[in-house]
């Protein structure tokens, strides 16, 4: 059980009476404070994760958290300071670490039916938050419990199109951010969110969690966008739940800090609900990516799909874990998992567990995952052509993202490529050196 | 007036029926007639008594007794199927039974109570017709075992393990334990405290043995434990083809079944090792199996499991030199309250090696059949390739399938590929053939042969006799 000798704690420990009037403090109500509560006691007791669990078994817990702890001390959150012009139909949130978060919807999202207020605030997500990632989904997920300090909590009515994205931009400033966010999109709105992590430098720790809830027919797109400077190493768990026919499509895109577990869980709960998550990651020099994706599905004619494509270069590593689960009463439901992994260079390594778990028979279900070097005939091919060795290893990566980039909507489409673009930049002086060592 | 309601699709018999007759055919009990039969339960006196009575050598008897504290010190793996290992009471079991004084080495020398077994087994008659050799291990000991005069003028060593370790004993601890040491897991530890028979095979360079060897293991008491330890060792060059298989009386109380075998497959060399194991659903089959295959060596495992309580095996090729190639081809068949925890593992450790692992699972009633796979590709085992399928199929609606491959690839110069498939019998194809003239029953007959058949190909002649026994015919005589 016990890997390490001595597991890191929030440091110091709050006492129950400290966790409560912070919480009083913060103006939370009292089910929020006895929550925080759960979150630290089951944090405390719960065993320490070693290699053993496969979940953990490319990467250190210990690697995820600060040596000092974690406690965000007694303080309440600074007012905010500044103001920000949210995109016309669009909303854009900030989030930074010890300040109040600063919130700004526009005109038109408020008309068409989002509410976003600050995660804690009476009335604010009652009874839902925890519901989905609380105390009892794993270590760090217990200790954002305990500890979260700044949050949103947004709210999409029943029927409402929003026009632009809801951006939520998270940063990393301070030495420990513990952020959390809850999303609850009602019966047959459609909306799309943007979360993007910003900032920070080395020695930053994240520990964060988001819950969506998913409403009746509701149409809801997520754009995770991983985007540290190096240095910053985090734990980030997303779980969503899907009621009858609601759609989610989830896009990854893991490209910065250092040290990244990224857990994304989806629960079909209702009959007809489908959920997509595409995933890009790439990585070089020392980064260390993991990711976990778990599709429970819970009821019959529920569908799911996983493209999930990496290209690795330098010493970088990703490590993908990734569960199908078909309960016995999701008869007629479908399931695939796709992973792709593309190594540039000599360091680069991957490793992978794609997992089935079907407990039932009437189902359609395949996974499948690869991991190759860029081809050399491909790169013979195209630099036969005339087209540089760096440039033709460019286009072979490229090529490799197309497939899933092309899965998804304008103009989340051009928006991710452009974000792949930036970083192949940054990725081809390493490149184009193993390109010329591989090339004929 | 009220349309009578339709009835509910039979079960194809085929189905239905696959070891329905197990009691009758395997399932007889000889009554217990034993020359020496150890106290139950393990203990540092059993392991001393057992290589006592074998007369073995200093160094066996030390290390009988450095694995038993080894198992004794492990814990149980923390994964798989929890709540069937808890069922295992390593107290409640007999640890060493000696059937019978002497081995038979002419089927007329085998006391007549041991021969009546394998007879309805149809062993001697399966030998008379093909086999090179045979090996029937009876409880701890083997008690028959013949080879064929050509064989032994080219140098082969075909016996079983004690015999071996008597006559061989440079060959055997030069080889014995080096690819499962007793720590590698708690049963291979408890194996390597309580081994008894099984089989020790020697293939002299570039000697082909065309025709199999056979072995049949059988566990014939209650509560009794079976260990045997195989070691095959094929030299340069060489080529063998090696088949067990094992059945079981079915008894109130569980048995349990862990063998240790390795295979060493030196430069060249190719050893296939085919098991079809059809224990009673009583049996805790726990079992490791590993092969290192040198420079330009094959190993293939082939590997049916249908019997079992559960099963716990994921056969192994330790691709250590250059070119070397493995191959894992395993069908498993779970019907109610059997768990099928199988699969394979691969680590390519040097340049240019190549692996295989196919997959089949069958999972009926409430049936659990899982793969649990592991394939390795180190840093610096350039251009190797491996392709991993894993195919599951689910015939009733509380069947489970698991999958749980686990890749590591440490060389970017390496090709990597896995997929698996669950699914029910497909109904476009039951369509089809349905409207062809067959009826639903033969229908899915048909498609459960073409799912298996990949398998059922690789199987000898000879052994397909046993398998047959076991699932085609029983499928194929339902059909009119």
């Amino acid at each position: 059980m016990a890997s390490g000798t001595a597991q890191p704690r929030l440091r110091p420990e709050p006492s129950e009476q400290q966790l409560r009037s912070w919480s009083a403090r913060r103006g939370e109500p009292d089910a929020l404070g006895a929550l925080r509560l759960e979150g630290l006691a089951r944090y405390l007791d719960a065993p320490w994760p070693g290699r053993a669990e496969h979940l953990w078994r490319y990467t250190e817990p210990e690697s995820l958290l600060p040596p000092g702890g974690l406690w965000p001390g007694d303080e309440a959150p600074r007012a905010p300071a500044a103001r920000l012009a949210p995109a016309e139909g669009g909303a854009l949130v900030l989030v930074r670490p010890g300040q109040a978060p600063i919130i700004a919807v526009s005109e038109g999202a408020r008309r068409a039916g989002v509410s976003i207020v600050p995660l804690g605030a009476a009335g604010a997500g009652s009874g839902r938050l925890g519901a989905l990632v609380g105390p009892h989904h794993g270590l760090f997920e217990a200790l954002n419990t305990a500890a979260w300090s700044e949050g949103v909590a947004v709210h999409i009515a029943r029927g409402a199109l929003i026009p632009a994205p809801i951006r939520l931009v998270l940063s990393a400033t301070a030495q420990t951010s513990v952020p959390r966010l809850l999303v609850v999109a009602e019966e047959s709105c459609q909306a799309t969110i943007v979360e993007e992590h910003v900032g920070g430098q080395p020695e930053r720790f994240v520990v964060g969690v988001s819950e969506l809830f998913v409403g009746p027919a509701a149409r809801l797109r997520t754009v995770l966008l991983e985007g540290w400077e190096p240095g910053v190493s985090g734990h980030w768990s997303e779980r969503a739940r899907l009621e009858r026919d609601a759609i989610l499509l989830s896009v990854v895109g893991s490209f910065g800090g250092s040290r990244l577990k990224l857990a994304l869980g989806v629960e079909l709960d209702g009959p007809g609900a489908q959920a997509e998550i595409v995933g890009f990651a790439l990585a070089e020099g020392q980064q260390h990516l993991d990711h976990h994706t778990e599709h429970c599905h819970r009821a019959p004619s529920t569908w799911s799909n996983i493209d999930f494509r990496a290209a690795l270069s330098g010493q970088a590593r990703f490590a993908y874990t990734g569960l199908i689960r078909i309960e016995p009463q999701a008869a007629k439901s479908e399931a695939y998992q796709e992973q792709r992994t593309l190594l540039l260079s000599d360091g680069a390594r991957a490793d992978a567990i794609p997992e089935l778990e079907i407990l039932t028979n009437d189902v359609r279900c395949t996974h499948g995952a690869t991991c190759a070097p860029v081809p050399a005939e491909q790169l013979f091919y195209l630099r036969s052509r005339g087209i540089p060795a760096r440039e033709a290893q460019q286009m072979v990566v490229r090529g490799f993202f197309e497939p899933a980039l092309g899965r998804l909507p304008e103009p989340l489409r051009a928006g991710l490529a452009q974000r792949i673009e930036q970083r192949l930049d940054r990725l081809s002086a390493v490149a184009s050196r193993t390109a010329v060592e591989a090339g004929p | 007036m009220q349309p009578l309601p339709l009835p509910p699709p039979p079960a194809p018999p085929a189905l239905r029926d696959i070891n329905v007759d197990y009691r009758e055919r395997y399932g007889f009990a000889d009554p217990e007639q034993y020359v020496l039969k150890a106290p139950r339960g393990l203990s540092h006196e059993v392991v001393a008594m057992i290589s006592g009575i074998k007369h073995e050598p200093e160094w066996m008897r030390a290390f009988r007794h450095q694995a038993l504290d080894l198992f004794l010190a492990k814990p149980m793996p923390a994964w798989g199927d929890q709540a069937m290992l808890r069922q295992i009471d390593f107290d409640q079991i007999y640890y060493y039974i000696r059937p019978t004084a002497e081995q038979g080495r002419n089927w007329s020398d085998v006391p007549a109570g041991i021969k009546s077994t394998f007879e309805r087994l149809g062993i001697p008659e399966a030998e008379r017709k093909f086999l090179a050799g045979v090996s029937a291990q009876y409880e701890s000991e083997v008690v028959y075992h013949s080879i064929r005069k050509d064989l032994e003028a080219k140098g082969v060593i075909f016996s079983d393990m004690d015999t071996g370790l008597r006559e061989h004993p440079e060959l055997v601890r030069r080889y014995f334990a080096t690819i499962i040491p007793p720590g590698d897991n708690k049963f291979a530890a408890l194996n390597s405290a309580v081994w008894s028979g099984g089989s020790f095979i020697y293939v002299p360079p570039h000697t082909r043995v065309d025709m199999p060897l056979q072995a049949y293991f059988r566990i014939n008491a209650e509560r009794m434990g079976q260990f045997e330890r195989t070691l095959i060792i094929a030299d340069e060059g060489a080529s063998v083809h090696y088949i067990e298989g094992c059945t079981a009386p079915i008894y109130a109380a569980d048995s349990l079944h862990s063998a240790v075998v390795e295979l060493v497959a030196l430069p060249g060399a190719r050893i296939r090792y085919t098991t079809i194991q059809n224990w009673s659903n009583n049996v805790f089959n726990l079992v490791t199996k590993r092969a290192v295959a040198h420079r330009d060596a094959e190993v293939q495992w082939v590997d049916g499991n249908l019997g079992s309580k559960l099963t716990m095996k994921y056969p192994c090729v330790v691709l250590m030199g250059e070119r070397a190639h493995g191959e894992v081809l395993s069908i498993a068949f779970a019907g109610d309250g059997q768990h099928q925890d199988a699969g394979a593992k691969m680590f390519h450790l040097a340049p240019n090696t190549t692996s295989r692992i196919t997959s089949k699972s069958i999972s009926k009633g409430l049936g659990c059949a899982s793969y649990r796979g592991w394939v390795k590709i180190a840093k610096g085992a350039k251009g190797s390739k491996t392709h991993v399928e894993c195919d599951a199929l689910l015939i009733d609606g509380a069947s489970r399938s698991d999958t749980y491959p686990t890749m590591e690839i440490a060389e970017p110069d390496a090709a990597v590929e896995h997929e698996a498939r669950v699914s029910k019998l497909a109904d476009d194809q039951l369509f089809y053939l349905r409207s062809r003239g067959l009826d639903l029953e033969q229908a899915r007959l048909m498609v459960i042969n073409g799912f298996i058949e990949p398998f059922v190909r690789q199987l000898p002649m000879e052994y397909a006799v046993e398998l047959n026994r076991l699932i085609e015919l029983e499928m194929e005589g339902s059909v009119g």
